[in-house]
């Protein structure tokens, strides 16, 4: 289980979340919506410390940091219970799809190459990549490079994968491949937190939705309850904008 | 002037002259080891932007590329032991190949800590975070992503400065060093065959540049495996990158050899 606890942010002057709460149950895939510079993404880089949140608390299986004053030990064991895969892939571009996944089981979870590579090899057949083990993000289209970076997300065997608007920087005909793998491993019972402009997706994977707008938590529920019957007028406001035209993209 | 041109004494020349290649090649190591040493820490002030100390970098590198190399080898050779003798210590004993490696070395520091800083920026912030997420330390993420990538940036860069360093050794001679320019003139000298001698060592320094060209482009080919987009592309769109990128580094960071 994870635990937000009045999570805030500021960089500098400009207050970017106020105090978020939010509880994720184990395997739950909770989605979050909201309107461009509502700090979502900042959220999830509170989560795992990417950002240093200003003030609050994050607990994730049991293990509690106080953001107040975190221990760099705290920081590091908090990276090591999340993955992240980011809407730019961030994959590592002098080594191949193959030593991408391994790194983090070669150098943080101390396994051997012959074990990582194994389980590696595993997770890109997974994802549907088994006949690119041996090729560089340079030689991969923006849909393999983002399963790979899921491949190497899932390798650490975090408590929780953020996802980061993981399609909004692909072209259009390869959103598919890459929301079918998140489909694909969402019913594995793995917790998920994705921030998404997809709201096909969101509805039909996510069993948890949350809408953010102004660095606050405007409205969540059930993905029925959200987008067929929302409460706030904000909430109303942004589906209404966003999904007239398509349910698919935006 | 000289004697009648004789082609076989460009040979000769070039055979006595091979054993002084040594001293030229020992200037350039020297000044480099204490270059990448000395640019390291210069460039580190503007990596981590520390206030003071990174403008006193900018200083140090805009001094050792805006003034010539032989004003610098004068000024530290004479100059440097006068300053010493005000705090009394004496380096009228310390050879002149030492001085010319401290200068060298000095010298080659300001491009050095220049190429460190390109190359570590151009390692992006994505992927050190990316790093991060998987539960790297600061350390490891250093080691593992930005330097194995930043080393591949560095090369080229590190491959010019060498080849123009070892150019500028041609002027160790005005300060009585025995290196290969000052070997050809006394070899000239002796038998009035200037032209021949100085045929002779440009035929050196250039079989030497070309070398050490070849070893750094196939060291950056190596280093740079996990930029090619396919393997039929490879050979053209690897060489017009190293092309485009060499032109971009000759502008910016190759200082064009002596230049007196
Ligand atoms: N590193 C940063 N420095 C300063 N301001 C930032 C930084 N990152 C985000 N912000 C600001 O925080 C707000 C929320 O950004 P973000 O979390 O990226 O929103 P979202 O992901 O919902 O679009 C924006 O106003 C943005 O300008
Ligand atoms: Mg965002």
């Amino acid at each position: 289980m994870i635990k937000l606890s009045r999570i805030s942010k500021s960089f500098g002057r400009n207050e970017v979340l106020k105090g978020i709460d939010l509880t994720v149950e184990k395997g739950e895939v909770v989605a979050i919506l909201g309107p461009s510079g509502s700090g979502k993404t900042t959220l999830l880089r509170c989560i795992n410390y990417l950002e240093k949140p200003s003030d609050g608390e994050i607990s994730i299986a049991e293990f509690t940091v106080n953001c107040r004053k975190p221990a760099k030990k705290d920081i590091h064991t908090l990276r090591q219970k999340t993955a992240m895969v980011f809407q730019q892939y961030n994959l590592f571009r002098h080594k191949t799809a193959l030593e991408n996944v391994m790194e983090g089981l070669v150098v943080v979870k101390k396994l051997t190459k012959e074990e990582a590579r194994k389980l590696s090899a595993e997770l890109l057949e997974k994802v549907g990549l088994g006949t690119k083990l041996d090729a560089y993000p340079s030689q991969l289209s923006g849909g393999q490079q983002q399963r790979v970076g899921i491949a190497r997300a899932l390798a650490l065997n975090p408590e929780v994968i953020l996802f980061d608007e993981p399609t909004s920087a692909l072209d259009p005909e390869l959103v598919g491949e890459v929301l079918a793998v998140i489909r694909k491993i969402a019913k594995e019972g793995i917790t998920m937190i994705i921030v998404t402009h997809e709201m096909g997706f969101a509805q039909d994977v996510a069993n948890h939705v949350v809408f953010m707008d102004g660095g606050v938590i405007v409205e969540e529920g059930s993905p029925k309850v959200i987008f067929q019957s929302p409460k706030e007028e904000r909430t109303k406001q942004f589906l209404a904008r966003i999904t007239p035209e398509s349910a698919y993209s935006i | 002037m000289g004697a009648q041109f004789d082609i076989t004494a460009v040979f000769e020349y070039f055979v006595k002259l091979l054993p002084f290649i040594k001293i030229s090649l020992l200037i350039v190591a020297g000044s480099i080891v204490v270059g990448l040493g000395v640019g390291f820490l210069v460039a580190l002030p503007r990596l981590y932007r520390i206030p003071v100390l990174q403008r006193i970098s900018q200083v140090y590198a805009s001094f050792f590329r805006g003034t010539p190399i032989l004003i610098q080898l004068f000024l530290f050779y004479y100059g440097l032991p006068e300053l010493l003798k005000t705090v009394h210590i004496d380096v009228s004993r310390v050879p002149v190949l030492y001085f010319v490696i401290l200068t060298y070395g000095l010298h080659s520091a300001a491009y050095i800590s220049e190429g460190i800083r390109a190359a570590v920026t151009t390692v992006d912030r994505g992927q050190i975070e990316a790093g991060y997420a998987v539960g790297m330390t600061g350390f490891q993420a250093f080691t593992r992503i930005v330097f194995p990538q930043a080393l591949a940036v560095a090369i080229p860069i590190l491959g010019n400065l060498i080849i123009a360093t070892l150019k500028d050794t041609s002027l160790a001679f005005t300060l009585g060093v025995m290196e290969l320019t000052a070997k050809s003139q006394s070899l000239g000298q002796l038998s009035r065959h200037f032209i021949e001698s100085y045929i002779a060592l440009a035929a050196i320094y250039f079989i030497l540049s070309f070398l050490l060209e070849k070893v750094f482009f196939a060291l950056e080919r190596r280093l740079l495996r996990h930029e090619s987009r396919s393997e039929t592309a490879e050979r053209v769109s690897l060489g017009k990158k190293w092309l485009k990128r060499r032109l971009e580094t000759k502008v910016a960071w190759t200082k064009g050899g002596t230049g007196i």
